[in-house]
């Protein structure tokens, strides 16, 4: 290879190519060749469809891309530039232009990004073009990585399928089988039917093999299926269980329907929203600083959340206490005037929350996709679960909130000192509510009527759970969050959604007091 | 049914009856056998099941094993564990709860007339006339637990010993074969108390009668046998003095009533 | 007393004097609103306007009579309401007749979404008399089932209430669904034609404001002999004290299932009577948040009596209408602030104020309190 030209810089080299023909344009190419920066395909569609132009003559002359209507950018530097005279539109001979089509096709083949390198690789693998496959051979060893090793390998049994001999095609059949991969399945059952109809040698042998393989991908496949259903399932599970739970507090602890719990989840995402323009007001939207505002508004949405609940508390449930039909009235006309104040102050449409670096982007176990999104509301959701069975078992306030829903009046006369617990109670459930406000602001919309699109589910998880039993309301969310999930496939979103919810009326038909129904002796219970 | 062999004079009987909520044996193997027209008293200490007794009776639950069965004056046997509470109460079971249970917003008249041995079912309510019967039978209910001249008040307006009485009444008025009382003098006056005494010894002879009482003044007026209700189980049977002498029920119940007396 | 004869008190439902007048004021102001129109003393506008609001008290009494006098708060009287809506609404599409784009019979969005011929279960609905008989059956049936499921395994209260609310916001997903064959989340609009009669014609809007006015007159005079019968006593005595019922051989079940039963089917005439003044029905009609509104007239007006649906019901329509106008972004707080008021200060509402007022000006004068006039009960608290 021509020394001198592999020093020249690759935007040097594309104007050598541009410029030159015969020789020096083929030497110039079979550099480029070997580069993979993403200038060379930018150059190559440009080039393609009539935007480079050269300007001047002779040794002179400049190389320009035109960015847009009167827009040009010199090649060599990449600066922007106002062209001197008119510049002459210069073409690719059709020859040239397939050439360079296969060089950009197989550009990301050597990106120095994995995950272009990854994709590009199952790019040419699918398409099964016989040019390719050489080249693709010819990088498999290449790869150190070996996720990336995987993916080249997968691509070049894919491309065998087709374009193999007979025993290569044997053999790449039985190892897309034995890495049960799952794109190489209509190819693997295409190959058979061809074959068949070709009447090719070794017939028997190719279906033996290729009856294995199918068999694996679908087992695996079925297995990847039920099992990202249960991943599913269990981050629905914990959405309803981060909106119900302060809910199960508030309504099962302590009899408190409260229909402004929704606005409590609003009032979470909101404050998140906030402490996210704060943070963008003092570091930056590109600072690393940026990316920590999540941990700041979970506290945050915490304590606002409580401290309205228990102003809510103290300004109006308190008084509504033994009248749980009437604090379901009152707090509906609260949620009303909260969803106008959020209206009012953030306007009507849907405000916009970003997610931090750290939670977006995705982690692959065995063929299933796992958000961090998902992951850390599973986590977060049992951590919530697990703080509040500790702050309930293990405090001081917790015996003195079980003993007030106990008996109210019993352990008021008992010295408990029971308006302080209820205020506590109530606006920890709140807490909750918010908690779960600034998580969901993560994976959904917070706007005015955020609220209201969890409130029937959070109800039915309580009633579900069994009212005033937490353990319960934790089982139900999971286990209306797998059913949700796994009806899905089958009837979509919003049918799947109709069926869980008739599904639960007829369910309390048979287990009127839920799953773990509070016994009780009183008559009028 | 087919007419079975019955004791000649039993109108109801509990046979091997046990109920457990949440592994807790509420009722552990009771038999209990009622006779026509017999006052029975029920005691024990708190947590005996002697109310779980009465909702087992009179269908508010299940037993989880064992029978219960209601002997009717025809020689029909039924089961009660098969049927609803209303089901029960059109048999002749009628039931006084712990808490006085009175319509609070109707008046002492109609809490009685609701509770008149009527056809019960929705369209005859619907086109229901009153009858000069119903008017006689109501006068005379009304008569009997004394609140004829606050007939047209609403009973939310009762002091507590009337609603215990309007109560009573209601239970007579639906002319019931058994009664089963729940601590009809609790909240009561010692007047009142023996004024109640009185009715419920009144009433021996045409209905059956349990009382549930903690009372043991009270108990010692109306007593005839009296069945010792102990962890669910019959601890001891017999007339006062028998059943305030043994030595267990002593330790069991007695001991502790002086207990909380005393406190 | 009058009220002992169930059938004579068919004729004379009402306790006192204070009723007989409000009934009768009632049913001047059906007669004389639209003589006043027919002069021109008030628009055809305003008409259609008050016609709406005769179907919202409609409505707001099929809630009383659940919640107020039965102890049963449904969340979900907007969807009996709707299906109402829906049923005649779905007669009312057929009247249409063919659209001047598609050249078919078929109701617009069924020519939207592709279909060729109508769904079997539209067909019967060109008959009217069959309509009129689904505005009942429907909401009925559908309380009946709900109603028998529900009241069977006794979910009461607040279960209740979140139950029904569960099962509007079921019914606002499904009627939401294109394939569901009920225009998705457009509904029905734009109708043409009811009974013959032009819907825009001055003298149709007239007929549907007197229909709605007899509507209210005959359910208000019905559910005043109701409450009158055993019934209607067994019905308050299940609101005080179920058990009691239960325990005196009552099956509260089949009567808490008839009154739902009852209740829904009036929401649902209520609903058919308000779509053709409307122009139009559509899911929202449903959204719990809907259900929620009706509790508020009923609070407002004064639940447990007869006329505080009514009244709740035309004064929270006349302030929003007012106050939207008005006060377009602070109306939802006002709402809110009133409800939030009632509930603690007012728990029966302006009828229950009324009433406490009457009886202290009656006790200040000395006289005796008459407590069989009083239809208001008092709270126990």
């Amino acid at each position: 290879m021509d020394q001198r030209l592999s020093k020249l810089s690759t935007r040097a080299l594309l104007i050598q190519v541009i410029l030159s023909t015969g020789e020096s344009q083929t030497a110039a190419i079979d550099v480029i060749r070997e580069r993979g920066e993403p200038i060379i395909s930018e150059v190559v569609e440009a080039w393609r469809i009539g935007r480079i132009s050269t300007l001047g003559e002779g040794e002179e002359v400049q190389v320009l891309i035109q960015v847009s209507e009167g827009q040009y950018e010199d090649l060599l530097t990449g600066s922007a530039l106002t062209p001197s005279g008119e510049p002459k539109i210069n073409r690719a001979t059709r020859s040239l232009r397939k050439v360079l089509k296969r060089i950009v096709d197989l550009l990301d083949l050597k990106s120095p990004d994995m995950s272009k390198r990854i994709a590009a690789a199952e790019k040419l693998g699918l398409s099964q073009n016989e040019e390719y496959l050489p080249e693709l051979r010819e990088l498999v060893p290449k790869q150190s990585d070996k996720k990336v090793k995987a993916a080249f390998q997968e691509a070049v049994w894919i491309s065998e399928l087709k374009n193999g001999r007979i025993d290569e095609k044997i053999s790449a059949v039985t190892s897309l089988g034995e890495v049960k991969s799952y794109p190489a399945r209509d190819f693997i059952e295409a190959l058979l039917k061809e074959s068949r109809e070709a009447k090719v040698e070794r017939l028997d042998e190719l279906e033996a093999v290729a009856e294995i393989a199918l068999k694996k991908i679908d087992d695996h496949q079925k297995l990847v299926e039920v099992a990202s259903t249960l991943v599913r399932g269990l981050s629905t599970g914990s959405v309803l269980l981060l909106v119900s739970y302060g809910l199960a507090i508030t309504f099962g602890q302590m009899g408190v329907i409260n229909m402004a719990h929704g606005e409590f989840i609003a009032i979470g995402g909101y404050t998140t929203y906030v402490v996210q323009n704060f943070f963008v007001g003092v570091f930056g939207v590109e600072s690393a600083g940026f990316g920590w505002y999540f941990i700041a508004a979970l506290p945050a949405a915490f304590v606002v959340s409580a401290l309205c609940g228990a102003i809510l508390e103290k300004g109006l449930i308190q008084f509504l206490y033994k009248r749980p039909l009437e604090s379901l009235l009152a707090t509906w006309g609260v949620s009303m005037v909260l969803q106008q104040v959020f209206r009012l102050w953030f306007g009507a449409a849907n405000v916009a929350v970003a997610s931090p670096e750290w939670l977006s982007g995705s982690y692959e176990l065995a063929g299933i996709s796992l958000s961090y999104n998902r992951i850390s509301l599973i986590v977060f959701a049992l951590i919530v679960v697990l703080v509040t069975w500790l702050l309930l078992a293990k405090t001081n306030w917790g015996l003195h909130v079980r003993a007030t829903m106990q008996n109210r009046q019993m352990s008021s006369c008992l010295g408990v000192p029971s308006s302080r617990v209820n205020m506590l109670t109530f606006a920890f459930g709140s807490g909750l509510a918010g908690l779960a406000g600034a998580f969901l602001s993560q994976i959904g919309n917070v706007g005015p009527s955020m609220g209201q699109t969890y409130i029937v589910d959070s109800f039915m998880v309580v009633v579900v759970g069994g009212v005033g039993n937490l353990l319960g309301a934790a089982l139900s969310s999971m286990g209306i969050g797998m059913l949700d999930q796994g009806l899905q496939p089958v009837l979509g979103p919003v049918m799947g959604k109709i069926t869980v919810l008739f599904g639960i009326i007829l369910f309390l038909q048979f287990k009127p007091g839920g799953l773990f129904a509070a016994r009780s002796r009183s008559l009028d219970d | 049914m087919a007419v079975l062999y019955r004791d000649t004079d039993l109108t109801l009987s509990a046979e091997g009856v046990s109920k457990s909520f949440d592994g807790f044996k509420a009722i552990n193997d009771l038999n209990f056998y009622l006779g026509d027209g017999e006052l029975r008293t029920v005691i024990g200490p708190n947590g005996a099941g002697k109310s779980t007794f009465m909702d087992l009776i009179t269908g508010r639950t299940t037993p989880d094993v064992g029978s219960l069965t209601f002997h009717q004056p025809d020689g029909h046997d039924v089961d009660l564990c098969k049927l609803r509470e209303y089901q029960i109460n059109r048999l002749g079971i009628a039931r006084k709860f712990q808490t006085p249970s009175v319509y609070t917003q109707h008046t002492v008249r109609d809490n009685i007339l609701l509770s008149l041995n009527r056809d019960r079912g929705v369209l005859r309510a619907l086109f229901y006339s009153e009858t000069q019967q119903d008017r006689d039978e109501i006068d005379e209910v009304l008569e009997i637990i004394r609140l004829g001249d606050r007939r047209d008040e609403l009973a939310g307006s009762l002091s507590h010993g009337q609603k215990q009485w309007l109560e009573i009444g209601m239970l007579l008025a639906q002319k019931p074969r058994v009664l089963l009382v729940d601590e009809p003098a609790a909240g009561m006056s010692d007047e009142e108390t023996e004024r109640t005494g009185e009715l419920l010894l009144s009433l021996e002879g045409k209905h059956s009668v349990v009382v549930v009482e903690h009372d043991m003044e009270f108990v010692r007026q109306i007593a005839r046998k009296v069945t010792v209700l102990h962890q669910g189980h019959v601890l001891k049977e017999g007339s006062f003095d028998e059943v305030a002498g043994d030595p267990t029920v002593k330790e069991v119940y007695l001991g502790r009533q002086k207990h909380t007396d005393a406190a | 007393m009058s009220g002992r004869n169930s059938l004579s008190s068919l004729a004379k439902p009402f306790d006192s004097r204070t009723e007989w007048v409000t009934f009768f004021l009632l049913a001047a102001f059906v007669i004389i609103f639209p003589i006043l129109s027919q002069m021109g003393m008030i628009s055809s506008f305003q008409v259609g306007v008050w016609g709406k609001y005769l179907c919202y008290a409609v409505l707001a009494m099929s809630l009383n009579i659940l919640w107020g006098y039965t102890g049963l708060l449904c969340l979900g009287q907007c969807l009996f309401f709707a299906l109402g809506g829906y049923a005649f609404g779905m007669y009312l599409m057929l009247m249409i007749g063919e659209d001047p784009v598609y050249k078919t019979a078929l109701p617009d969005f069924m020519d939207f979404q592709g279909y060729k011929e109508l769904p079997w279960h539209w067909k019967p609905f060109y008959n009217p008399f069959f309509a009129v008989f689904a505005v009942v059956a429907v909401p009925g049936v559908v309380a009946f089932i709900f109603g028998a499921l529900a009241f069977r395994s006794r979910i009461k209260g607040v279960y209740f209430s979140i139950l029904t609310q569960a099962l509007t916001y079921a019914a606002t997903l499904l009627f939401f669904r294109n394939e569901f064959t009920f225009g998705g989340n457009n509904g029905f609009t734009d109708f043409k034609f009811i009974f013959g009669a032009d819907i825009r014609e001055e003298s149709t809007t007239l007929a549907l404001f007197v229909a709605s006015g007899i509507l209210l007159l005959v359910v208000y005079w019905g559910l005043a002999w109701l409450l009158k019968t055993k019934f209607g006593k067994v019905q308050r005595a299940i609101r005080d004290s179920e058990n009691r019922v239960r325990f005196s051989g009552y099956s509260s079940t089949h009567y808490k299932v008839f009154i739902f039963v009852l209740s829904a089917i009036i929401a649902g005439l209520a609903g058919a009577l308000y779509v053709p003044q409307a122009g139009i029905i559509n899911p929202e009609e449903m959204k719990p948040s809907k259900g929620l509104d009706i509790v508020v007239w009923v609070a407002v007006g004064g639940r447990g009596t007869k006329f505080g649906p009514v009244i709740g019901a035309i004064l929270i329509s006349l302030l929003k209408s007012w106050s939207t106008r008005a006060f377009p972004e602070y109306w939802l707080i006002i709402l809110g602030l009133v409800f939030v008021f009632v509930v603690l200060f007012m728990p029966d509402g302006i009828v229950g104020l009324f009433e406490k007022a009457k009886a202290y000006l009656r006790a200040r004068k000395g006289g005796e309190s008459d407590s069989g006039s009083s239809n208001i009960p008092v709270e126990a608290k």
